[in-house]
């Protein structure tokens, strides 16, 4: 009974990884960003890279991956999101598009496989990434043997998000950054760089998503077009838990994990896949506004 | 204002005009008399890449090889037309028929799984085209306008399901494979042939292609007292599923995983680590240890210049058909689809698995069935091998046995099944 | 003013008309046959457009409307189709029911497999046919009721049809005995309307795709600018005010949903008759994302724009990908493409267009204003 509950809070910290840089940026910013897998991919990669040409492991390849994709993020941001505001069906496609670039950009090794060079690391090809000794095999939690690397990425999980809480409510920025998705133009009238914190919101969102990257690389495979699959769920996390809201992302990765994984199981994954689908149209027909949502804007 | 209209209607008609003529700048000029035009459909962009353009990159070092030794016909080059199915069987679809009908090529090497196959495979037939097909597969298919290449299940399960009984002393099994036609026929077999061998199967599960969340199977892999693992994996999800069964704590030594799928290319991108103890069973193994093998694989490696590239089944096939096509072109002396598939019928070869043959009834090669263990480098211990290749029956698993047909130069006897 | 929009909008109409009937005359059997599946993309763009550009709803999920079209037909031409009536029984069973049957099965319809009787009244073509256009027109009925009557709105629509599609794929994959699964339905017969056979690589073929487009084409301009297309278009604008003049805003939003989902039903059916088979691809995500950017690029207020732009993008696509130097790397250029449309020409090329005429036109009055004498 506890490995079945503990796949579920596996799952469910995936789910919160990623989802938690999406609930930021769109919450805060409005942007959907579909770029958002992407990043994963992206963290996924630097870890890859570290390792060939850094010999860094996994842990040390976190800070990296951050810096790599907050980066890149705000690369993002300045060239095409910021354009795009108040209009929140079009950042879907364009940052759709830009997630295509990126994408490319992997499989063409940054265009350099046409001349012929080849970066070991990056291209079409299926990346491997070795799991330190001390995260392998299993640890033994109330009597049943369960996976060392997923028990870390819960504790990583655990840790980014209070990070996050921390950032949003017991900083000046954190402040700024919800004054800003209350009301953007009373925010900048108070006199606060909307512009800037903006830029930085995602970014650190992006940021996280490499993050997210680092611990998929170690346990899923590498390879360019790995960030789909996880920009659906992401985002149907977000959804269904409310808008802007961290805790209600918190509680529908929390809920669909755990669905996912006792119907799993129970029965067989692809059943517990498409229930999980059925839950987040349920909600969303239920609670329109998600799980937790609050009257902003 | 009247100039004005007339300029927008001429430029617009301009435009149009010009975007509907833009194909004719693009199709190639008229082909040379001494060329044989072949089609190459692989995918060369998406998930399955990774593994096709291997197949494609073996396909025209093939045709290289053949060329640099004088050609075909006597003196004819080959020219390859490469497209890109783009792992998307509606592309598939798309690109065959341009293949077929618009360049009119008489042959078209390609595709790695069934769904493709299945896609183009209309196209063939009712164009009356030939196809050769390099990819093991599930059986059960018949075609007339298709030479098959690649193992069916009596060369990978029919000498396995036994092994793995007497070999391993393993009398519990789990099936597991990708929600598709390939690993639910293969499961099919395996169950035939667990039963006749007397030992039990006790669950056969399915998970979705590309799906690489292996948490809660291999929990039930490890709660249901089984005593080996049958895995149809295809893809990427192998890699997610045998990190998944080591980070779990299972270990091949105790529960192995005996693999129809998993290959060299698996292998590498999941880390040997994973693998090792564990199962596979192929007609091919880079580890093959003759000297047509290991002269294969180094000009594979100077050919795609990367000295760690891997060999493996599909992509030995790919390599080793062209030249049956080839004798089969010279011997039908016209490059016309029907004539070469009459002239490839019975054409045999020493290819670096071993000696090959087209079975002339059902259109199928001869190969020798092989298992191996898999080692910390990444590449197999071959731990049993055939003496000879073996007939290829593609109806198995509905009592076909090589005294009794089922697919004939006929057709399908559809009253045997 | 208004008329001479009148006349630059009909003028648009015509010359599209002329060059896809007209076509025939350029280019072979085989581009004939690929423009055919084109056509049927411009049709979805034209779904998308309806649902988008006039409704304001973002369906992500349009595929699902198409890939149930066209399982509907697929259904009855494989029952018609030359190994099914090879079999030589009254009632042929599909190919792959024989190998998924369970042993000692009866090999009839009613039940070689789990729910193949559901097959049964796919042995009539009218019923496939029917059964295309009045399915996802149900399904989208149901789903749309459930969606606007609760007043949910934008992205969340967006979201659930999302999840929807992608739920349906995985159940029609994983329903492989009634289905067969990931491989699709291949091998299907052609359709067939008084003993003539279209072969999908035949003019009339391509007529019967080309008139279908102009019909659907002219269906939808029409629904537009009539009193219900006006409401719908407000709607997309202020949804609030439009409630507070008293009409009934979620009928509106409904009924041009479901008008939406029966084209791209009828454009599945159209795809089948063109390409010969059905599989669950045609619901796969990036399929329904690029129909959305096929319709972002050629206009999403044009429902010309939208087809132009769906027809362009593949043609495009499709002889990109065949120069050799760009096999590896049309992807890119398709999404700067769509980056740049997205941020710097919303109303897609139907809008530049729109834009260049108006530039022009106000050149010209501006020359003739100048020339003419000082009153």
């Amino acid at each position: 009974m506890i490995d079945v509950i503990f796949i579920g809070l596996s799952l469910s910290s995936i789910l919160l990884l990623i989802a938690i840089g999406l609930s930021i940026t769109y919450g805060a910013m409005g942007v959907i960003n579909m770029a958002h897998g992407e990043m994963v991919m992206v963290g996924a990669y630097s870890t890859v890279l570290c390792g060939i040409y850094l010999g860094l492991g996994v842990i040390f390849a976190i800070p990296v991956a951050f810096i790599v994709t907050a980066c890149l993020g705000w690369l993002m941001e300045r060239v095409v999101v910021r354009r795009l505001y108040g209009r929140l069906l079009d950042t879907l496609l364009a940052t759709w598009g830009v997630a295509i670039l990126i994408q490319q950009a992997v499989r063409l090794e940054l265009g350099l496989s046409f001349f012929g060079i080849h970066i070991k690391g990056l291209g079409p090809g299926l990346q491997n990434v070795p799991i330190p000794d001390y995260l392998r095999g299993t640890i033994s939690v109330f009597g049943a043997d369960v996976s060392a690397y997923r028990t870390f990425i819960i504790f990583v999980t655990i840790v980014v998000t209070a990070v996050t809480w921390f950032l949003m409510y017991r900083t000046p920025i954190g402040t700024q950054v919800r004054a800003i998705m209350r009301n953007p133009q009373m925010a900048a009238a108070c006199g606060i760089n909307v512009s800037r914190v903006n830029a930085l919101t995602f970014a650190y969102g992006s940021g996280l998503a490499g993050i997210a990257g680092v611990m998929m690389s170690g346990f899923k495979t590498v390879f360019p077009a790995m960030g789909t699959p996880m920009v659906v769920d992401g985002f149907l996390v977000v959804v269904a838990g409310g808008v802007g809201s961290l805790m209600g992302s918190i509680a529908s990765a929390g809920l669909l994990g755990q669905i996912n994984g006792v119907t799993a199981s129970l029965t067989n994954d692809i059943l517990a896949r498409a229930l999980v689908f059925g839950v987040v149209i349920l909600i969303l027909i239920l609670k329109p506004q998600g799980l937790f949502s609050f009257k902003g804007r | 204002m009247a100039i004005t209209r007339r300029k927008f209607i001429v430029t617009t008609s301009g435009v149009a005009a010009g975007a509907m003529a833009a194909p004719y700048f693009f199709t190639k000029s008229a082909k040379a008399a001494d060329e044989v035009e072949v089609g190459i459909l692989f995918s060369l962009t998406g998930g399955l890449s990774i593994i096709e353009k291997s197949l494609a990159d073996a396909t025209l070092m093939a045709i290289d090889e053949i060329n640099a030794a004088g050609g075909v016909l006597g003196g004819k080059m080959i020219k390859p037309i490469v497209e890109d199915g783009a792992s998307d069987p509606k592309t598939y679809n798309e690109k065959a028929s341009k293949l077929v009908i618009q360049d009119r090529v008489p042959t078209v090497f390609g595709s790695y799984t069934s769904a493709s196959r299945k896609a183009v495979l209309p196209v063939f037939e009712k164009r009356k085209n030939l196809y050769i097909y390099p990819t093991y597969y599930e059986g059960f298919e018949c075609s007339k306008n298709v030479v098959y290449t690649g193992a069916v299940p009596n060369q990978q399960l029919s000498n396995y399901i036994p092994w793995i009984i007497k070999n391993l002393n393993k009398k519990k099994f789990f099936i597991v494979g990708s929600n598709y036609i390939y690993p639910r026929e293969m499961a099919k077999v395996c169950k035939i042939l667990i039963e006749q061998a007397g030992a039990e199967w006790i669950a056969d599960e399915y998970l979705e292609l590309g799906h690489s969340e292996w948490a809660a199977m291999v929990n039930k892999i490890k709660k249901s007292g089984c005593d080996v693992v049958l895995s149809n994996v295809v893809g990427d999800s192998v890699v997610a599923f045998y990190r998944e069964f080591g980070n779990q704590g299972l270990t091949h030594d105790k529960l192995p995983i005996c693999a129809t799928v998993t290959s060299e290319i698996e292998i590498a991108a999941m880390g040997a680590e994973f693998a090792v103890g564990s199962f596979t069973s192929f007609p091919y193994f880079q580890a093959i240890d003759t000297d047509i093998n290991k002269a294969f694989v180094e000009r594979y490696r100077k050919y795609v210049n990367d000295s760690t590239a891997v060999t493996h089944h599909a992509l030995e096939s790919s390599y080793f058909e062209v030249f049956l096509w080839a004798q089969g072109l010279n011997k039908a002396g016209e490059a016309t689809p029907a004539a070469i598939r009459e002239g490839m019928k019975g054409q045999e070869m020493d290819a670096p698995n071993g000696h090959v043959k087209i079975e002339a009834e059902n259109l199928h090669t001869y190969l020798t069935p092989r298992i191996a263990e898999w080692l910390p480098d990444g590449q197999g211990k071959i731990v049993d091998e055939y003496p000879a290749p073996i007939i290829p029956l593609p109806y198995v698993a509905y009592g076909e046995t090589a005294d009794s047909l089922f697919c004939k130069e006929g057709g399908l006897d559809t009253s045997k099944l | 003013m208004k008329r001479l929009l009148l006349n630059r909008e009909a003028l648009a109409y015509i010359i599209f008309f002329a060059v896809i009937l007209s076509l025939p005359l350029f280019v072979d059997l085989f581009w004939l046959n690929r423009y055919s599946k084109y056509l049927v993309y411009g049709m979805l763009g034209i779904a998308i457009s309806l649902s988008w550009g006039y409704a304001g709803v973002l369906n992500l999920g349009q595929g699902l409307f198409f890939g149930i079209g066209a399982y509907a037909l697929a259904m009855s031409l494989k029952l018609a189709s030359p190994t099914s009536l090879m079999q030589g029984s009254d009632t042929p069973v599909p190919d792959f029911m024989l190998w998924n049957a369970e042993p000692g099965a009866l090999t009839h319809l009613c039940c070689i497999t789990k729910a193949s009787f559901l097959w049964i009244p796919f042995q009539a073509q009218w019923f496939g046919i029917m059964m295309g256009v009045a399915l996802p027109v149900i399904v989208a009925l149901i789903v749309a009721n459930t969606i606007f009557r609760k007043r949910i709105s934008g992205v969340f629509i967006a979201i659930i049809m999302l999840a929807l599609v992608l739920l349906v794929r995985l159940i029609v994959i994983d329903a492989q005995p009634m289905t067969n699964g990931f491989n699709g339905l291949t091998d299907l017969g052609w359709l067939t309307f008084g003993g003539f056979e279209f072969d999908p690589y035949l003019t009339e073929t391509f007529y019967l795709i080309a008139f279908s487009l102009i019909a659907v084409l002219l269906l939808t301009r029409f629904l537009v600018q009539t009193r219900a297309g006006l409401i719908l278009q407000a709607t997309r604008d202020n949804p609030d005010r439009v409630r507070y003049l008293g009409f009934d805003v979620p009928g509106y939003q409904i009924f041009f949903f479901v008008v939406s989902a029966g084209i791209a039903g009828f454009a599945g059916m159209l795809y089948v008759v063109a390409s010969e088979f059905a599989s669950p691809t045609f619901m796969d995500l990036t399929f329904s994302i690029s129909m959305v950017i096929w319709a972002a690029v050629g206009g999403r207020g044009s429902l010309l724009g939208a087809c132009i732009g769906a027809i362009l993008i593949n043609t495009i696509e499709a002889a990109v990908s065949e120069t050799e130097m760009f096999v590896e790397a049309w992807r890119v250029i398709i999404g700067l493409i769509f980056v740049l449309v997205v941020l710097f020409m919303p109303r897609g090329l139907a809008g530049a267009m729109n834009g260049i005429w108006d530039y022009v036109a106000s050149r010209r009055r501006g020359a003739a204003d100048d020339a003419s004498p000082a009153e």
